[in-house]
């Protein structure tokens, strides 16, 4: 009991002497929650009342009409559905294409298996800017920009194409930390490999296979460039690329309310994700970077 | 182990043919496009017009070019020491004992999940404001009448807004990095070091930072790379299409390539392409000379 005492005693100290460290990281903190908690607030205000500065107060009540504005009027509900299709349908065809790659550059010996690696690493750090012409070229070649289908089908082959290096990546430390008696004794009982690999080591894998389409979903909603080059028309267009466009036009039309309403839809799938999975999230950079 | 060789090639198939074609061919294609003078982008190698390293050569005498590296050079260098001093700082207190470190930690990384088109959008239109952002307001509040003037996104502040603000998003990422590196140390070297009765400070200077050698690397490279791509904050920050003030290389090749007449003096996509190569070579540099620069002690824990 005494001894507890003490621990507590020390540790309201040892509190007091890291007081900097709090003070810095709250000061962070409160400042973030301010920039996002305004924008919030703000988007549930009208246009008028953010210019006079009553955007917390909320003098005429909250606003959803905003949301209803810009959800039907601005498109958003075009580029919410198009960018919701891209990430999910991307993210489950890259596990489908890298989980088996990763499983077979983990398990097996073969003289490309080294330089395959190599070049999956290094193709994480290629700036989009060595790859982005060539592929633009190509594409307007073969006439794939001219309908909305192709366009479509097009992103998503892009968005798991450059995926492709680091779900394998990441996958392959996942495998590799795996133990192989699993394959010894399914292959004993007579199990061909590739069931083996379906059947056994794919639900395995699980942990990391959710935590890589976490990131890949993220990257895919948040990817901006390559979307501004390919997705060349409003029906088409992902959130992210579709938000600078209204941005652009609301100079116009000056509905402030109604573009933070859009600020949030944008924002809120990726913050919900990480609301939940945050932890995941954070252990997956620390694997990941360590690594690279 | 013919079935073995059978499941090799199938599995890994459909992963190289999409790594062969995203990456390796585009790149391949990319280096050989910045020695010819390419008139249309779509146009098939057959119409490109070899000129050696005249594009390159261009380049160096374009003042807009020049720029736009400048201000990546800035953005790199300044930047890349305020968020990796902000990333170890914030690191060592969270391994500092502190409570509600997770809670910490998960805010401090948020902003690297939010797309940089919405978060970029937040700062501009509410902390940048000068009608009624952030910053005006709370120097109105202060009585600092002078400061509350500003307007931030000006051509003279411009730059040193969007750096900040990009650097805002960016030290979440960085200080994930150094705190595993951080937590990786053995706690015994702490304990001893405190018991030889060394402060802080000296801790922090002869065990926490020469061990973090390695995770600084990294941090370095990924800084690196993302800073090679600089582009949605300029487009953001500068809705005319090219302003010197925040125009990066990127948005220069966008601009020659894809933009809009007033700033193309011309037609050239190997211009572009050079820029690409060019780079690429950049990330390849800094990442040799970091590799050079900073020794791994190889320590074993």
């Amino acid at each position: 009991m005494k001894k507890n005492r003490s621990g507590g005693s020390h540790s309201w100290k040892k509190d007091l002497r890291l007081l900097p460290g709090y003070l810095i990281l709250t000061l962070w903190v409160v400042f973030t929650f301010v920039l996002i908690g305004w924008v919030f607030a703000a988007s549930f205000a009208t246009t008028r009342e953010i210019f006079k500065g009553e955007a917390l107060s909320f003098p005429s009540g909250l606003h959803f009409e905003n949301y209803v504005k810009a959800w039907t009027s601005q498109n958003v509900s075009v580029f919410f559905a198009n960018s919701l299709a891209y990430a999910s349908i991307s993210s489950i065809l890259l596990i489908l294409i890298c989980a088996p790659a990763a499983y077979v550059l983990s398990r097996f010996k073969f003289f490309l298996n080294h330089p395959i690696q190599s070049g999956f690493v290094a193709a994480m750090g290629v700036p989009m800017v060595m790859i982005i012409l060539p592929l633009f070229g190509i594409v307007t070649q073969m006439q794939l920009l001219k309908q909305d289908v192709t366009v479509r089908l097009l992103m998503i082959v892009l968005y798991v194409g450059i995926n492709v290096p680091y779900t394998t990546i990441f996958l392959l430390a996942f495998f590799s930390n795996l133990s192989s008696t699993y394959e010894e004794a399914a292959a004993i009982d007579g199990c061909p490999p590739m069931r083996i690999f379906w059947k056994i080591m794919l639900p395995l894998a699980q942990p990391g296979i959710v935590t890589v389409s976490i990131f890949n979903f993220i990257n895919i909603w948040n990817e901006y460039f390559m979307s501004l080059i390919f997705a060349n028309n409003d029906r088409v267009k992902p959130v992210a690329v579709g938000l600078y466009s209204m941005i652009d036009s609301m100079k116009y039309t000056g509905d402030w309310a109604g573009m933070f309403a859009a600020v949030i839809i944008v924002f809120l799938p990726t913050f919900i994700i990480y609301l939940f999975l945050s932890e995941k999230i954070i252990a997956g950079i620390t694997a990941g970077g360590i690594k690279g | 182990m013919k079935r073995n060789k059978t499941m090799i090639i199938v599995f890994l198939t459909p992963a190289l043919v999409l790594f062969c074609a995203i990456f390796v061919y585009p790149i391949l294609r990319t280096i050989v496009m910045s020695l010819f003078k390419v008139e249309n982008i779509t146009s098939g190698i057959a119409q490109w017009q070899y000129v050696g390293f005249q594009n390159y050569k261009s380049l160096a005498t374009t003042s807009l070019f020049k720029t736009s590296l400048l201000n990546l050079l800035r953005i790199w260098a300044i930047g890349g020491m305020v968020v990796m001093s902000l990333g170890l700082l914030f690191a060592v207190i969270l391994n500092s004992g502190i409570r509600f470190k997770n809670f910490f930690r998960a805010v401090i990384y948020m902003p690297n999940i939010i797309s940089a088109v919405a978060l970029a959008t937040m700062w501009i239109q509410f902390v940048y404001n000068p009608r009624f952002g952030l910053l005006t307001s709370t120097f109105k509040l202060l009585g600092m009448d002078s400061l509350a003037a500003i307007n931030w996104t000006d051509t003279t502040h411009k730059f040193w807004a969007l750096l900040f603000a990009y650097c805002f998003g960016m030290v979440g990422y960085h200080m994930l990095i150094f705190s595993s590196g951080i937590e990786k140390i053995p706690q015994e070297l702490f304990e001893a070091s405190t018991i030889d009765g060394a402060s802080k400070v000296q801790q922090f200077r002869l065990i926490t930072f020469p061990l973090l050698r390695s995770v600084l690397k990294t941090n370095i490279t990924m800084w690196s790379i993302t800073s090679v791509a600089f582009f949605v904050w300029s487009q953001l920050f500068s809705m005319v299409t090219a302003d010197t003030q925040t125009i990066t290389p990127m948005v220069y090749m966008y601009l020659q390539v894809f933009g809009a007449g007033n700033v193309i003096s011309e037609r050239n996509a190997g211009l572009g392409a050079a820029v690409g190569v060019f780079l690429g070579l950049c990330v390849v540099i800094v990442f040799v000379l970091t590799n050079r620069l900073i020794k791994n002690e190889d320590l074993e824990f």
